[in-house]
């Protein structure tokens, strides 16, 4: 057997989510109000009781603090809180992985990572950092002063229109085509896929809503390449995973799936990632950015890709899943488009089903944790879009920023 | 020059105390870029050591101002409401010649959306917002409109 087989890491034993709504969908409920539903759930489907919580852990500077958490939640004692540094969706894995090296340290014994996301009560990611259309007037006397590092550096950015995820990445892909040969249809085939998968999952926001390849290529352009269909959701909604350690796990009702393997980081220079920084090479700048974090997890996990039943691959973006496909060597470098367009990344038949929840693009967009949420229930036996004997399932986070990813199994 | 070619709510630009020079290089119509004294190494966004050799020594070395586009897209949504009558516009990568791979966000003026390529001659054009702000901004390359597609 392999390393990764001789250990028993953490499991997560544990999943819950709210509904899940289109922006502004939900309006009753506060998006704290939705993280305490989405914890009490995992904390419920774990068959454990708040009274075993002991640490909390996010991602993407999720507004709910763990701290007023713990206090609201009653939790005994809070033994570990952690927010992640990799930035946006690219922290949800990183999220899990900081919370298994918790318990597997004895730190704490069980950490719920959540996230809650209401873009309706708060803002549109797609209107760019800070919540709201940065205003100006653009006739000033100079540059004002910076709030933060990342302001400084969008100081580059901004004033030149590239205010917008979609507008940064469609650059990415424009590059990646210009190189490589992929199309807008190899594109359209993760969208019309990942709609397709959707439609058999009621929690999914778009499952009611099917999409062609002639759907795809009729909606309207957002920047060149990307159309509105190769765009993630902006939605609302929360879910939530239990994590514990292997010894706890076993004793519990559900069949534990076990973190095989974890990595985080980024390469050399790839600062922010592409979304501020155009400098990075050439390379790099045509990835996900997941080079590096793809290797050790690999290593780590003594598996590879050949060795993986099911792929949840973060969607913010289409063309993003073809390079995470790459760089974490489930095809060549730019092969990315070829390999989509084979219908590997389809249920049930493809080679690698891939977001058989319907991800960001069809299910929700909760930066990426219900992809995780997804990860486990497929080995448990219990999606939508069931791969037949799943054992393996690897999970990423964002491509494009400093990113992280998982290897899941059960065994 | 003072033409302009966004709404008077655009954003922007935030600086902290590693990107000002670069600010005030601008304002003067200089396009300059970080480079470090003691190794030569290139960096952008600047920063306040040179990631190669980590030495805090640095200045601000001025460029030609001419280059080629290293990747772009024709942006078709009004983000903002105000950019409804201006798209669509095109925002480009520009690999400044002299830079030595520090390239800079900008925008492609002055050409038909559907004629930008990837690896077009480009020269760089100012425009003021302000008395200690002016932005670069490119147009194609004089002779340069017919050398569509020769990529680097």
């Amino acid at each position: 057997m392999t390393a990764a087989a001789a250990r028993r890491g953490a499991c997560l034993v544990g999943i819950g989510e709210t509904r899940y709504a289109k922006w502004g969908g939900i309006a009753d409920t506060s998006e704290y109000q939705l993280a305490m539903a989405a914890i009490q759930a995992a904390v419920a489907d774990a068959g454990l009781t708040l009274d075993d919580v002991d640490g909390l852990a996010s991602f993407a500077d999720d507004r709910n603090d763990a701290t007023f958490a713990a206090a609201d939640l009653g939790l005994p004692e809070l033994r570990y809180a952690t927010m992640s540094w990799l930035p946006g969706g690219g922290g949800a894995c990183a999220a899990i992985a900081n919370a298994a090296m918790a318990v597997e340290t004895g730190a704490c014994e069980v950490v719920v990572v959540y996230r809650s996301l209401c873009q309706g009560q708060f803002h549109r990611f797609g209107q760019g950092p800070g919540g709201r259309p940065a205003r100006g007037p653009a006739r000033v006397a100079g540059p004002r002063r910076a709030r933060t590092l990342l302001d400084a550096h969008l100081g580059f950015t901004m004033p030149f229109g590239m205010f917008s995820p979609p507008i940064a990445y469609a650059m990415v892909l424009q590059r990646h085509m210009h190189r490589f040969g992929t199309t807008v249809e190899q594109m359209g085939r993760v969208a019309v896929t990942t709609r397709a998968h959707a439609a058999r999952n009621p929690r999914a926001v778009m499952g009611t809503r099917p999409m062609t390849m002639e759907d795809y290529m009729a909606s309207r352009l957002v920047s060149e390449p990307f159309r509105l269909f190769d765009c993630c959701l902006e939605n609302d909604g929360a879910c939530a995973v239990v994590v514990t350690t292997h010894e706890r796990a076993v004793d519990l009702a559900r069949a534990p799936v076990e973190v095989l393997a974890g990595a985080q980081g980024t390469p050399r220079g790839f600062g922010h990632g592409q979304y501020s920084n155009v400098s990075m090479p050439d390379d790099d700048y045509t990835s996900a950015g997941a080079r590096t974090v793809a290797g050790r997890l690999w290593a780590r996990a003594g598996l590879g890709p050949r060795d993986i039943d099911v792929a949840q691959i973060y969607d913010h973006f289409t063309g993003l899943v073809l390079l995470s496909l790459e760089d974490f060597g489930f095809c060549g470098r730019g092969e990315g488009g070829g390999f989509a367009e084979s219908g590997a990344l389809a249920w049930p038949d493809g080679a690698l089903p891939t977001n058989t929840h319907g991800g960001s693009l069809s299910e929700a967009y909760i930066h990426g944790l219900n992809h995780v949420v997804e990860g486990v229930r497929q080995l448990r036996g219990e999606s939508t879009c069931q791969v037949e004997g799943a054992e393996t399932c690897l999970v990423t986070s964002a491509a494009g920023v400093p990113t992280s990813a998982l290897v899941l199994g059960r065994r | 020059m003072t033409a302009r070619w966004f709404p008077d709510e655009m954003p922007v630009p935030a600086v902290n105390a590693e990107t000002v020079g670069w600010w005030e290089a601008a304002a003067e119509h200089r396009l300059v870029v970080q480079r470090c004294t003691a190794c030569g190494t290139t960096r952008h966004p600047p920063g306040p050591l040179c990631p190669r050799c980590r030495s805090t020594a640095s200045e601000w070395s001025d460029l030609p101002g001419t280059g080629s586009v290293f990747t772009y897209t024709v942006v078709r949504q009004a983000f903002i409401p105000s950019l409804a009558d201006r798209i669509p516009y095109v925002v480009i990568a520009v690999d400044p010649d002299g830079a030595d791979g520090a390239r800079i966000v900008s925008n492609l003026i002055d050409i038909d959306p559907s004629d930008v390529s990837i690896g077009m001659r480009v020269d760089v054009v100012w425009e003021d917002m302000g008395p200690e702000l002016s932005l670069p901004r490119f147009r194609p390359a004089a002779g340069a409109t017919d050398a569509k597609g020769a990529a680097p």
